[in-house]
Formats: C-alpha cells, structure tokens, sequence
C-alpha cells in the first residue's frame, strides 16, 4: 500500500505547487480575484485535509452527512419569508455541538451538495468556505466558552448573517470591481445591506425559538455516538 | 458441523436493563433457507444484527454465550473475513445505499474490502447481469423505486461474495410486485445458487413455502424451531399468529400433509370435495363504473363528484372520480402503484384541490375550506408515524393538536389513549416506543380531534401479523361507532378480514367499488388466497373463518368446527 | 425543487470526456477568464464557453444563470463608475451628492465595468456547463481517490437530499394537517412553526443516520486499507482535448507574458490590438478551445467519427 501513499503524496505535491505558483502570479500581477480564489481554494483545501487526517467513525460520517443535508434542504424557501432559511442556523449548531471539523464538514457539504441540485456556480466554493466557517467558529466558541448562554448565541448567529453575505460579496467585490478601496467595498455591501440584515435577523429569531431545543436534540444523539464496550461475561 | 452455532445467548443493548436476546440456542445448516417469524420487539432484527457480527460490533453492549461460525467464534472472524462471509440486508432501501450511481454503490464494499480493480470489475459486472441492474448503472441511486433499491442493496452485498445472506424484513417497504420480484431472486439464490438464507420476514405469504425450516420468536427467546410444517401446526395449537391464511387453513383443519401453497391447497381441497364441481359458465356481474351511491343511503361524509387532477408535471392522476363515502363506513383503497390512491386520499383531506369537479367534505366543498379548517373534520394518518412525532412525551403529542385547533382537552387525552390502550405511555417519548406502538400514539393524536373522517395511508405496511389484527379491529370499532374509515393497502388479507367496502382504482379511475365480497370474491388476482384457494369450489371465501364455515356446511367435514373458536 | 439532480443525461460528447479531461478544460476556461483582461479575449472566452453551452444542449438551464448574470453585471456597471472617477474622459460632472460627494463618470469606467460584466457572464457561462456536462459522480469519484472520507460524506448527502426534501415537503403537510397555518401570525411565530418542521425532520432523520452507518458497517467500512474502483474509460478523444488544452493554456501564458491578454483601462483607455500578433494568439487559442465543441458536432452528425474517437 505505500504505492498507493506514495501516490497520493505526489498528488499533494503536485497540488501544492499550483497553489503556490497561483499565488505568486496572483501577487506579482496584482490580480486580486485571482488571488483571493487561490487563497479560497488553499484554504478550503486545508481544511478538508484536516478532515481527512483525522480518525471518523461511520457513525460520524452518518451524522455528518444528515446534518449536512437537513441544512441543505433548509434553503427551500418557506412560506414567502424572503432570505430567511434555517441553514447557517443548522451549521452553527451542529458546530456548536459536534465541534469545529463537524461545523466545517456540516456546512461545506450542504452549500455543495445543495448546489449539485440548484446549480452550480463561482458562489459554490464561497459558500462553502463561508459556511464552512460558520461551523468552525461555533465549534470554537465552544470551546472557548462554553457557557457562553443564550443571548451570547443569539448574537453569534445574528453576526454570522452579516458575515456570511461579506464573505460571499468577497468573490464579487474582487473579481469585478475596480479600485478595491473602502468606498468601492462599501458600495458593494451596501447592495446586499438588506439582504444580509434579514439572513441576520432569521438566524437569530431560529435561535430564539428552537436553539436550545436543538441543541438538546443534538447533544441526546451525541450520545449514541460513543461506542460502549463490550463486556462478554463468559467464552 | 453446522454453519452457524449459537448457544447459550443472551444480550443486553447499552443502556438497557431488559434483554434483547435471551438465552438463544439455534443451529443453521449450511444450504438451507430459516425463515423467522414474530412481531415488532420480538428480537428478530437483534438476531439478525447478531449473525453478521453487528452486535457487539457495531452496537456495543453486553453479550453471554457464544456463536460460532464454522466452528470459529465470531469475535475472532475479524470484521473483514465476517464481512466477507455474512451479507445483510436491511428493511429500509433509504437508509443502505451510500453512493450516487447504482455501480459506484455496489463497488463500495468492494473498495473498502481493497480489492484490486480487474477483481472489483469482474465482480461488478457478473452481479449486475445476475439481477438485471445493467441498465441502471449509471442512474442515481436516489431517484431508484423502493424495489430497485432493495435490488441494488442486495446486489452490493452478493458482490462481497458472501455464503450466508441475512435478510432483515427486505420487502416491508415494498409493495406487493416488487415484494415478489425480491422472493423469486431469494428463491434462485437459495436454490440454484446455493447460498445460505436467514430470512426474516413479515409477509409469510409470499415466502412461507420458500422455507426449509421456521423459527419463532417472541420476547427476545425463540420459542419454537424446526421444519416449517411441524412449526405450523403447533404455532395453531398456540394460537400463535404468525402463519400465512392457507397453512393456517389446513392446520386447523387438521390435514396431515399440510399444503403450504394455493397449487397444493387446491389439490387437497379436491380431495375433501371429491373432485372440482361442475363447469359453469362465468356470470359477468355488473360493476358499478358510476354512481354506486344512488344505492347507498344515508348522509355522505366525504362526496368526490367528478373529479379530475393533473399534477404540476403533467402527470393526471385522477380522471374521473365519482364517490361517497357514507357515515360509518369502513372502506378501503387497492390498486397498483401509481393508480393514484394516495391522489384521492389527498383529495379527501384538502391537501390537493380538484383540478375539475368538487370534492365535499361534510357536504362543503374543499375548495373553500383552509387545511386547518379541514383538519377539524378530518384526521390523516401517512404512511410513516414518525414523520407526525416530535414532542417529548405522548400526552403533548396529543395537546399539540388540540392548541392548534382551539379545542379543550376535556378528559378526552385520557379517553383516547386508555382506548388504544397506551395510557401507560402517556409521559413516555414517544421516539422511545416500539413502530407498532408509535403508530398507535400517531393514532392518538388524530382522534383525540374527534374528527368524522379518518383516513389512512397504508397504516399497514411493515408492521406484523398481531399488530394488524389490532389495527384491524381498532379501526372497524371505530366505523362501527360512526366514524367513517378510508385507507389505502396493498395488503389484500387485511382488506378481506376488517372492510366492509372495497375501491379498486386503475389508472386514475375506479374500476369497481362495491362491498368486500363483491370486489374481492372476483377479482382475478387481488384476490385474497383464501379466495384464490377456494375458486370454483364455493364463492364469497376470502378469509380462514370463512373457509372453514364454508368446509364444515359441506358436511364432509364436520370436526373441524371444534377448533373454530381458537381463530 | 431539491428533488432532481442539476445534471441531465442528454448523451452529448462533453458528457462523455473522462472526468480529468472535462474538469482540465472547464478549469482553463475558468482560469483565463479571470486571468485575462483584455476585453476581446474576455469576449473569446464567452464566445468559447456560450458555444459549449449550447453544444451541450443546456439552453434552458443557462437562462437561470444569465437571469441572475444580468442583474450582477448591471451592478458591476453601475458600481464601477460610481466608485471610480480618475479616468481622463468624463463624460458627466454631477452637483454635490450627500455622501458621495461630487461624482464625475467617465468613460473608461464604464468600458472596464463593462469588460467585468463580460468576465462575470462568462464565469457564469463556464458554471453552468460544468454543472450539466459533469456527473457528481464523476465529480466525488475523482476527489475520492484522495479524499474519500469527504468525498463519501458528500455522496451520502447527495443520496439523501431528494428523500429529505420529500419529507420536508410532507411533514409540512403533516402539520397543516394537525391545524398549523403557516401564512397566519408575527415573523417570530412564523419561525416557530418553521422549527416544528425542523424538529421533525431532525428527529425522523438522525435515527437514519445510525442505520447508514450500520449498513456501512457491514460493507466493510473501515476495516482495512481500501482501494479505489476506477470505471471511466480513456478514448482518444481525451487525449485530443487534453492536448487542445494544454496548448491553449501554454499560449495563453505567452499571451499574458507579451501583455496581449491584459489590457489598460486606467487612466485613459489603451489602444485595443497593438500588435497584430495578439488577435493571432487569441485566434489559436480559442482554435484550441473550440476543439471539443467541433468534435462534439461531429460525434454527433458523423457515426466515422464516432467510432474513430
């Protein structure tokens, strides 16, 4: 089997060239989209080889993947609520509970699978490190405070519906706009203001009337998660 | 030295204090196909987990006693060699299949196993003609029917190479044809293949005769193992009922060979009538297309008149639709797949409009009528009761409904559930209760509404013999009392023993309507087997009782009304 | 909606390229769309990818991307001259705006808003084929050579996605059912009566998730080192387009090193074919780009050449 490492070593190699070749041409030209596509993919890249790297159960990949496709299925619009989906609400729980790798996985998988449905475009990869991000900052949170309480979550969701149109407006604002100064950057948010303030408020109202019961769902599953030895009492 | 030796076997799932699997002994041949039989709880799905070595392995737990494999306990397989030995299938085709395309699931156990490709290709292909999956390789694995999953499911396990198959209820989720299509490949693999079968299963009907021999179990212990017929016969003695109509028809009358199927049926029926009766022409009977209820009295509950529906993608799944349904009535939906049963109940309840025509329920028309108006009148049962729970406990599970409809409670929680008899469970998460048991909460929740009509979207899928009898009897208590039941089934037996009115749709169109005897007793082939065994040899048969009754006015056989009261 | 795969079998050429070839060219295209600047080789490259488009037979799912195309560019044209006004030709001198200030638009802002709005068709454009001519499948079997675990977990959800918006779809019939009316009550009961459906779903779901991983248990899930089930074949039409690409991507890099590919539009519009070499340069690239489309059209009309490549 070292062929086979061997291998994917070579494809790592290979991989990391471009990257820093991308890099360098991105820098040296100036060219900032292309720039800032690299330093996404980069990133993207690390992160699922974190995933990778690490030891899952199937147990985790089954959760993983479920949690993924309710928060996909969460951006089916309901009931004429314009930008109000549950999505990155379901992201930052399942990070905030299973941990940042899972928030990571959690979320890049919905903004990619839900797109193999949709449509997929230039949004695709930025949604999923967006989202990505999302889980993995929730899952810090955790970490870091864990009694961080309601209000403290509730203003955690709410700052991630602002974040999650910024970091999504990223991809537009370099690409396309030129110069990239404060005043250009200002007038590409400032098209998504309302936009961003409804996703904002919708993340916090879920977690006003469903996040501590969702979490509660989740940490019950948790739970089951764990595998419980086997005591074999005779031969 | 057998292929499989359990002995001594007692298990306890993490967490739990009772048994799962209690004090189990059994032995399975090599070759041979055991079928295994019991209700929901009964500890059939744990020995099944057992046998492929996911209990403990995958559950974790306690465990006492030993299983063997060829001699070799089976902790000591390892998981690779055990997984290339034992294939399991599950009850639920959604929850198997892990990749997108047909042949990229089937190659999944082959990668994890690592074999090599011109192995994993070989294998791929020679499986994939074996089940005719050919021209579905490349199709994604989501949009399969329920049969075609089960099929690939199968499929990527006969890929592992396994000797011994388990099959864990594979066909609880299918409906009828597919169901059969899956017992005739079980059938070839059994016979012609040589593979080792454990099959379990609700549907004894359909795969009874497949069986060298019987287990049964109850509680977590097998109560009884051996040759299907001697099994039978005293499963009928026990009044146990997990014993398809025709096997139960001849052990209680007491036959010594006890036929298994319809074909040997009939020859012993010819017996006991001295030879089939006189030929006579078939009287073609009038099938009431229309109107049926200028004959009916009595106020209509739910009245479709004329009704037409396209859905959204074209598809018109009703043409035509004249019906109502009386105050009292218990009347229940067959037809294949796609008929558009579940278009009509949907109709009933409000969810869809008519597209032309008018749908009255309580004599006023859906069309003006919000859901939440309708779901006053009206209780929906769908064909999973999971997807209705999510409270913490039974008794909010009922409260949910009555906020919403602005009702009072009044005693009537407590009535509702002292009458389907889980009472107990009333601050129990109903997550927690068995399938049969969830049904009866999702039950619950309807009727505490007191809605007058009540309809149901196969409530009886999957579920065993003795919770279809409660069911069955549950649900004709209530027409009895005044409210009207409609359902949809593809379980004939189950029409037969509790409606009293049958609709059979084909197409989007009723094609006959009329009492159970009526549609049953000449249907060619919903019908029931008792129906099927009695043909030529006297009319209106389409249950044991009825059979029996049949037999013992015959004369020629007079004892067997001795053990009628044991049915 | 979340029911039907994007992808559609519609048995053209670009459907049937081994998964590297597809994913190459569909990358290069992508990478001089935003590696180029200059407005002729952007339009090239739109010209390029809207041909492919149309050669792939996905007309009716590219109005969805140009839907949402047009009303980007529009904002790219109108930002850009709005947060720009160096440019030497000016067209207009507005009053004193509040906030904004004396606004001037000027020509060479709107020529490279308009350029970008090109740029963004085309990314768009070069989406939307990769959406319709690239199996997932082809997709995660090629990522799970490297990254399986991933690559499973995003196979798995792409497997359930169908049924759980089915589910959602009939739990939410389900409650109206039970008296829930979702278009009555304030944002936050409305949002309440979302999270039922949630809940639900949530709960019916997560018991799915142990028996997958049960089933995947008992297909040897885990048990050792695995190996990699490679089913797509390498024809020569692979090789063809591998080669076209390459060579387009070869001559673009020179493009670039000679300047032909970018072009100035600070602060004075520069001259558009300074060189005659350059339109060469774009005429082989785009040459070389075309090559799969043109063997798409004969695969179609000319069984030879089918049998051939």
């Amino acid at each position: 089997m070292s062929g086979n490492k061997g291998k994917s070593l070579a494809v790592f190699l290979i991989f990391a060239v471009i990257l820093v070749g991308m890099l360098i041409a991105g820098m040296w030209e100036k060219n900032w989209s292309f720039l800032a596509v690299t330093i996404l993919f980069a990133a993207l890249t690390f992160l699922y080889l974190d995933f990778e790297r690490g030891s899952v159960s199937s147990r985790e990949i089954g959760l993983i993947a479920v949690l993924g496709t309710m928060a996909a299925v969460a951006r089916v619009p309901f009931a004429a609520l314009p930008n109000i989906q549950p999505t990155t609400f379901m992201v930052i729980v399942s990070g905030f509970v299973f941990g940042p790798r899972a928030g990571f996985m959690v979320g890049s998988t919905a903004a990619v699978v839900s797109n193999f449905f949709l449509g997929q475009g230039p949004w695709t990869p930025w949604q999923m490190l967006a989202w990505g991000l999302a889980g993995i900052t929730a899952g810090v949170v955790r970490t870091f405070r864990p009694r961080i309480g309601s209000a403290g979550m509730v203003l955690f969701c709410f700052t991630w519906g602002y974040l999650f149109g910024w970091i999504m407006n990223l991809w537009f604002w370099t690409a396309f706009i030129h110069p990239l100064n404060w005043k250009s950057f200002l007038a590409a948010y400032a098209a998504s203001f309302w936009f961003d303030t409804l996703h904002a408020l919708g993340n916090a109202g879920f977690y006003l009337v469903f996040g501590s019961r969702i979490i509660k769902v989740l940490e019950r599953f948790q739970k089951k998660l764990k595998f419980t030895l086997v005591e074999n009492t005779n031969g | 030295m057998a292929l499989f030796e359990i002995e001594n076997l007692t298990y306890f799932y993490p967490e739990s204090d009772a048994p799962a699997l209690e004090n189990i002994n059994l032995r399975i041949e090599e070759g041979e196909l055991l079928l295994i039989a019991g209700g929901s709880g009964s500890g059939k799905s744990s020995l099944a987990r057992l046998l492929a070595g996911l209990i403990p392995g995958f559950y974790g737990g306690k465990l006492a006693g030993r299983v063997l494999f060829r001699g070799k306990k089976l902790s000591e397989l390892g998981p690779r060699l055990l997984n290339t030995q034992v294939g399991i299938v599950f009850q639920d085709p959604e929850q198997q299949l892990v990749m997108t395309t047909v042949e990229a699931e089937i190659a999944f156990g082959l990668e994890n196993l690592g074999l090599p490709q011109g192995e994993m290709f070989r294998r791929l292909s020679e499986v994939m003609s074996f089940l005719g999956l050919t021209s579905l390789k490349q199709e994604f694995t989501a949009n399969l029917s329920g049969g075609q999953k089960q099929k690939v499911a199968l499929a990527a396990v006969l890929a592992m190479n396994p000797r011994v198959l388990i099959l864990d209820e594979p066909t609880s989720q299918l409906d009828p044809l597919a169901a059969d299509e899956f017992f005739h490949l079980v059938e070839r693999l059994n016979k012609e293949m040589g593979y080792t079968v454990v099959l379990i299963e609700q549907r004894l009907e359909r795969c009874f005769h497949l069986a060298d021999r019987l287990a049964v179990m109850e509680k977590g212990k097998i109560l009884r193992s051996g040759p299907v017929k001697e099994v039978a016969r005293w499963e009928v003695e026990n009044s146990l009922p997990f014993i398809p109509p025709v096997a139960k028809f001849f052990a209680t009358l007491r036959i010594p060979s006890l036929p298994l199927t319809v074909k040997e049926g009939r020859k012993e029926l010819k017996r006991l009538y001295s030879g089939l009766p006189a030929l006579r022409k078939d009287q073609p009977r009038h099938h009431h297309l229309l109107p049926v209820q200028e004959t009916r009295q009595g106020p209509g509950v739910v009245e479709l008149k004329n009704v037409w529906f396209t859905y959204p993608n074209g598809k018109e799944a009703l043409k035509g639709v004249t019906l109502r349904v009386n105050k009292g009535e218990f009347a229940v939906v067959i037809g294949e797949n796609a008929a558009g049963k579940s278009t009509l109940l949907k109709q009933m309840v409000g969810i869809l409009k008519p597209g032309r025509g008018r749908v009255l329920v309580m004599g006023k028309d859906t069309r003006t009528l919000s859901l939440p108006e309708l779901a006053r009148h009206v209780g929906y049962l769908a064909q999973n009761p999971n997807t209705c729970l999510f409270q913490d406990t039974v008794e909010e599970e009922l409260r949910f409904i009555l906020d919403n409809l602005g009702l009072e409670d009044g005693g009537m929680i407590d009535a509702v559930l002292k009458k389907l008899g889980i009472i107990q469970y009333r601050k129990t998460n109903p997550r927690d209760l068995s399938s049969g048991e969830r049904q009866r909460v999702a039950l619950a929740a309807l009727l505490v509404a007191k809605p007058t009509l009540l309809i149901l979207d196969e409530p009886t899928r999957g579920i065993d013999y003795r919770l279809k009898k409660d069911l069955g009897c549950f649900l004709a208590g209530l027409a009895k009392e005044g409210l009207t039941v409609v359902m949809v089934t593809h379980d004939m037996e189950f029409a037969a023993e509790y409606a009293e009115r049958i609709i059979m749709m084909f197409d989007g169109r009723i094609v006959s309507d009329g009492s159970k005897h009526e549609v049953l007793g000449d249907s060619l082939f919903y019908a029931p087997q008792m129906t099927r065994l009695f043909k030529d040899f006297a009319e209106g048969v389409l249950t044991v009782r009825e059979g029996i009754e049949k037999i013992s006015a015959n004369g020629d056989f007079g004892p067997c009304l001795a053990t009628k009261g044991s049915l | 909606m979340l029911d039907r795969l994007f992808y559609e079998d519609k048995g053209v050429l670009l459907q049937n390229l081994h998964s590297v070839t597809i994913l190459g060219y569909l990358a290069v295209l992508f990478a001089l769309a935003l590696l180029f600047s200059h407005p002729l080789y952007l339009a090239g490259i739109f010209l390029i990818s809207a041909l492919a488009v149309v050669t792939a037979e996905v007309l009716e799912k590219w109005e969805f991307y140009l839907k949402a195309g047009l009303w980007m560019a529009l904002l790219i044209m109108v930002i850009n001259p709005l947060v720009f006004h160096a440019g030497k030709t000016i067209l207009w001198r507005s009053p004193t705006l509040p906030l904004l200030g004396n606004v001037s638009i000027c020509l060479e802002a709107i020529c490279y808003g308009a350029a970008m709005g090109i740029r963004l068709l085309a990314v768009l454009t070069i989406f939307c084929l990769a959406a319709a001519v690239v199996h997932p499948d082809k997709f995660l079997s090629l990522f799970s050579r490297f990254a399986y675990k991933s690559a499973l977990v995003v196979s798995l959800a792409t497997r359930m996605l169908p049924a759980a918006a089915r589910d959602l779809a009939n739990a939410r019939e389900m409650l109206q059912l039970r008296g829930v009316d979702y278009g009555a009550g304030n944002l936050k009961e409305r949002l309440k009566k979302y999270s039922w459906l949630l809940d639900l779903l949530l709960l019916s779901s997560l018991e799915g998730a142990l028996q997958i991983a049960e089933a995947m248990q008992a297909r040897a899930f885990g048990t050792g080192p695995r190996s990699c089930y490679r089913r797509e074949l390498r024809r020569p039409r692979d090789l063809l387009c591998f080669t076209a690409c390459c060579f387009a991507l070869v001559f673009s890099c020179y493009a670039k090193a000679k300047g032909y590919g970018d072009y100035n539009y600070y602060p004075q519009l520069g001259v558009l074919v300074p060189h005659p070499a350059s339109l060469i340069l774009l005429g082989i690239i785009l040459g070389s780009l075309a090559l799969p489309l043109v063997l798409n059209w004969g695969w179609k009309h000319w069984p030879y050449l089918r049998s051939k490549i």
